[in-house]
């Protein structure tokens, strides 16, 4: 069935090509600086428009089946963790204030609330903010969260298309796939990219630029406006790490599906930017502000023959808890100690029984947090999820309440922890190990570690996992019928010929 | 730092600090209302009316358009810095223009009207927090490269001054800090495009949002000055340090020593230096010569600090003009004035202008450098029969050494709000802010910055 472009309400805008500059030097000699300028590179040799028109025209046909099968688990996993993330105060607190800004839009839906409709917009908002609330959302290498910055934007999106040109669930996941390879490619520009954030935290940069490509996807916008949609969205790029482990994080993800959308809706409507964004411009920072080294590459436009797609190489890591990538990885190694421990004795492991723990972890300020006192702060801290770990042989979503955290026994195990940055164990989530080494009262000592953790790329969760995942969050929230059709839904989405049967499941 | 913009008193505003936050706030006011003229403005406006709020807030010079605040005060804010005819700062910003925006939007959504010293405190402490920050770096101190300081201090001084406005705790105004900060940063690469104006835009509601969201309770890092990974990621060098305890009587305020420039033509702040020279070159040669002819010109050389940005042989667009020494150079040695209406796409296309752009070059001398205090510009010209004249300009008339005489900051004021607003509402804008320590209710300056003039209504379309 040929597909038409949604109808829009928002008119092509036809844009005068950029000149050429002509080479006006004098005779005399000139300043090299100055030269330097002139030689200004024709439009289509930029790498800004080399994304610009693969964004603009990449098709359906271009998406594999792993690219298909992959990105169906994304969409899945993310709707999960955004319906239970619904439930949190940061969440909560977001709404309110949306509803208290603006008055009740009706036009997209927000996660597991029944009855709720804001402007397209600030549901990407919300749904951003309720996808990345616990920490819950999918992981990338280099380190981002995809799925938390592109799918609310495309979800909003199509609510708001007109009911006789909804999208098709390719469509959607074309979308959907075009913004989570725009963040790989962007994040393959830098070196300093690929190891644990220290500077500008990732999904607030590539996040943001991923958001704005999918939704210039899904609005069928002309190559030129793709590439100044991207550069918009780069004037709404970038938050500090700072404010990881804080209860504003979520807002990182939240406002990185906002403001993409935004930038193409700016963009649709004629706005223009830089042609140079992506580009490396000595003097005049453009994307490469949120780097120290960057080294862009131009992308390929698909032509007719598939395209190689980043999720393709590079599967996407899923998590069992809600925290930080890193925490899987000490808690796996805590786990089976705890397992040895418990085997052994009694059918709990006590403080009474620990003289020591030791963790070897990565070197990384922002989780490395002896006595976390909030949510944000305790997925945010190896040491808490060790030691959770130990005690329960397992974390879990209950882990963070607020009982659960201010437990004596965990404390006490707290307190007795140490870490260590062994060399070989690099702040990068595709080499990184956790250990832990216990040691009891009586001297004996009792080993755990973790290299991949499960849900790890290297080990991925298996179709029933991710499953039992979703269908644990997704519970929380939604009625049995409803989850069980979203699940058939996304699994069938590329089938689909209009994406409101997904649109209409979410709450 | 919280602390000192909680407990600063109304008494705490000096004369000094006073006089000159007033005119800054009526220069900003006239250069968004002749900015609601413009084509990114009339985008921006189109995009924002997608929304509708229970809170209205007033679009300067829109009789009868009303948004929800925090697009009001995105809009409001694109008009400022829509033809670049803003204020300029020392380390560079454009410090009003994040900041005045907001605070008007905010200030009608109060349920009792602040007064106009509320307004005029909360103002100077969204000026003085983006002071503080700027000086946590040299960096800060020459002309950007990295990215636009609006798009950092803006949306902090805005946070700051609307965390004021709303009467938020010590804690809750360092949460409205550390949100903001979340909110910062754009590249430089969109200078001298049509998104700029979306810096300030941006800086001016997202710096409101973020109060409104510490209001309500979010929390961010309590650190975010304080650390690397903080504000500290927009900087190479960054050094913060404590802001003076307030609990000392007489607050030194940043603006009480380092005055802003106001610009008299909207273009970029270097572009002043190298018009003025250009204007004293050109009447040497008249001078000399008896009369100024184009065809006497064999070439000119422009001496001027290193930055890629406003560096532009042959502009295309009036965004790319307004960031071009050689335009703003020529156009001054063409029509013996640079004005508002230098920039139309007409003027920019002309063949006279792009002949005598032809004959420019640029030289960047090594005692030339990129910073607003420091820099100069020179202006050679090579004639035909031989001699050459040259003029240097250290600080045009408009910069903080040489400030604008008050008769001429509001003759600009009124030239620019004349272009909208009916002769009542001009002069009342110039009445309630020349008295603004005295004005009960703020609220009637809006009533004014919506009395358009009946011409007004029938060019609502135009499109600079």
């Amino acid at each position: 069935m040929p597909h038409t472009p949604p109808s829009s309400r928002i008119p092509a805008i036809f844009k005068r090509p950029l000149k050429a500059i002509r080479p006006v030097w004098a005779a005399r000699a000139m300043h090299k600086s100055a030269v330097e300028v002139l030689k200004q590179p024709v439009p289509e040799d930029t790498v800004t428009a080399s994304f610009g028109k693969f964004i603009s025209e990449l098709k359906p046909q271009h998406l594999s089946p792993v690219v298909l099968h992959r990105s169906k688990r994304m969409v899945l996993d993310s709707i999960g963790v955004g319906l239970i993330g619904s439930t949190t105060d940061v969440f909560e607190l977001a709404l309110q204030h949306c509803q208290n800004m603006y008055a009740p839009g009706d036009t997209s839906s927000v996660y597991g609330h029944r009855g709720i409709r804001l402007s397209p917009i600030l549901a990407a908002f919300v749904n951003g903010v309720a996808t990345h609330s616990m920490d819950f959302d999918d992981t990338w290498h280099p380190a981002t969260h995809p799925s938390g910055a592109v799918l609310p934007a495309v979800l909003a999106l199509s609510d708001m298309m007109p009911a006789n040109n909804k999208p098709s669930g390719l469509d959607f996941l074309l979308a959907f796939n075009v913004g989570i390879e725009i963040q790989g490619r962007l994040l393959r520009f830098s070196n300093e990219a690929h190891n644990i954030p220290k500077r500008f935290h990732p999904p607030s940069v590539v996040g943001t630029m991923g958001s704005a490509a999918a939704c210039a996807r899904l609005l069928s916008l002309d190559p030129i406006q793709s590439s100044h949609a991207l550069a918009i969205a780069a004037s709404l790029a970038g938050a500090p790490m700072a404010n990881a482990a804080t209860q504003s994080k979520p807002l990182h993800i939240g406002n990185a599906s906002r403001l993409g959308l935004e930038a193409a809706l700016l963009a649709s409507r004629g706005l223009e930017a830089s042609p140079l964004v992506l580009d490396a411009v000595a003097g005049v920072a453009g994307f490469s502000a949120f780097y120290e080294d960057y080294v862009p590459q131009p992308l390929q436009s698909p032509g007719n023959d598939s395209h190689m797609f980043l999720l393709e190489e590079q599967d996407i890591g899923f998590k069992r808890f809600p925290a930080h990538l890193g925490m899987h990885w000490v808690a796996d190694a805590a786990a089976s100690v705890h397992k040895i421990l418990v085997g052994v004795g009694p059918g709990t492991v006590s403080p009474a029984q620990v003289e020591d723990i030791l963790l070897r972890v990565p070197k990384s300020k922002y989780i490395n947090r002896p006595f976390p006192e909030s949510d944000h702060e305790a997925r945010h801290s190896f040491q808490f999820n060790a030691c959770t770990a130990l005690l329960d042989g397992e974390v879990t979503v209950q882990s963070f309440t607020p009982a659960a955290m201010s437990r004596p026994d965990l404390h006490a195990l707290l307190s007795r922890v140490r870490l260590e940055h062994p060399n070989d164990n690099p702040a990068n989530f595709n080499r990184m190990y956790g250990e832990v080494q216990l040691t009891l009262v009586g001297g004996d000592t009792v080993k755990g570690r973790c290299n991949t953790f499960y849900g790890h790329w290297r080990n991925p969760l298996s179709n029933d996992s991710l499953r039992k995942k979703f269908r644990s969050n997704a519970e929380v929230v939604l009625p049995s019928e409803k989850v069980e059709r979203l699940i058939e839904v996304v699994e069938d989405l590329d089938q689909l010929r209009d994406c409101r049967n997904l649109l209409s499941q979410l709450q | 730092f919280e602390g000192v913009f909680v407990n600063q008193g109304k008494n705490s505003l000096t004369d000094g600090v006073i006089n000159r936050s007033k005119r800054m706030m009526l220069d900003t006011l006239g250069v968004g209302l002749l900015g609601t003229r413009t084509a990114v403005f009339n985008k921006a406006l189109k995009y924002s009316q997608l929304f509708t709020s229970r809170e209205r807030s007033s679009v300067w010079g829109q009789s009868d358009i009303i948004l929800p605040p925090h697009y009001a005060a995105f809009v409001n804010g694109i008009a400022v810095h829509s033809m670049d005819f803003d204020d300029t700062w020392h380390p560079a910003t454009h410090p009003s223009g994040a900041v005045l925006p907001a605070l008007l939007a905010l200030a009608e959504t109060l349920p009792s009207q602040p007064s106009g010293l509320d307004l005029l405190l909360a103002f100077n402490v969204g000026i003085e927090v983006q002071g503080r920050l700027m000086r946590f770096s040299k960096e800060a101190y020459n002309i950007p490269e990295r990215f636009h300081p609006p798009s950092v201090v803006g949306v902090m001084g805005s946070a700051a001054a609307s965390a004021k406005l709303l009467g938020l705790s010590p804690e809750q105004c360092i949460h409205a800090l550390a949100i903001a900060a979340s909110s910062a940063g754009a590249p430089l690469a969109n200078a001298a495009t049509q998104t700029k104006p979306l810096h300030i835009g941006n800086a001016a509601r997202r710096g409101l949002e973020a109060a409104r969201l510490a209001q309500i309770g979010l929390k961010g890092n309590p650190a975010i000055l304080d650390l690397d990974r903080g504000l500290g990621v927009y900087y190479k060098d960054y050094s913060p340090s404590a802001m003076a305890d307030s609990a000392v009587r007489a607050y030194k305020w940043i603006l009480e020593d380092q005055d802003v420039a106001f610009k008299r033509i909207p273009a970029h702040l270097g572009m002043h230096w190298v018009v003025d020279a250009a204007l004293a070159a050109r009447e040497k040669l008249q001078n000399a010569v008896g009369k100024f002819d184009l065809s006497q010109i064999r070439h000119v050389t422009l001496r001027v600090p290193p930055s890629k940005y406003v560096n532009c042989p042959l502009p295309a667009t009036e965004h790319q003009a307004r960031h071009s020494f050689q335009f703003n150079a020529c156009t001054a040695l063409l029509d013996n004035k640079v004005t508002v209406a230098s920039f139309g796409d007409a003027q920019i296309g002309r063949s006279a202008l792009k002949e005598l752009l032809g004959k420019v070059s640029l030289e960047t001398p090594e005692d030339n450098l990129p910073s607003f205090d420091k820099m100069y510009c020179e202006v050679e010209i090579a004639t035909h029969q031989g001699p050459s004249y040259t003029a240097r300009c250290d600080t045009f008339y408009g910069h903080w050494r040489k400030p604008l005489t008050l008769k001429h900051l509001v003759d600009k004021f009124s030239v620019n709000a004349s272009s909208v607003l009916c002769t009542e509402g001009v002069e009342g804008v110039i009445d309630v802010i020349g008295n603004i320590e005295r004005v009960a209710d703020c609220s009637i300056l809006g009533s004014y910055l919506r009395m358009t003039s009946n011409q007004e209504h029938l060019d609502r379309m135009r499109i600079l």
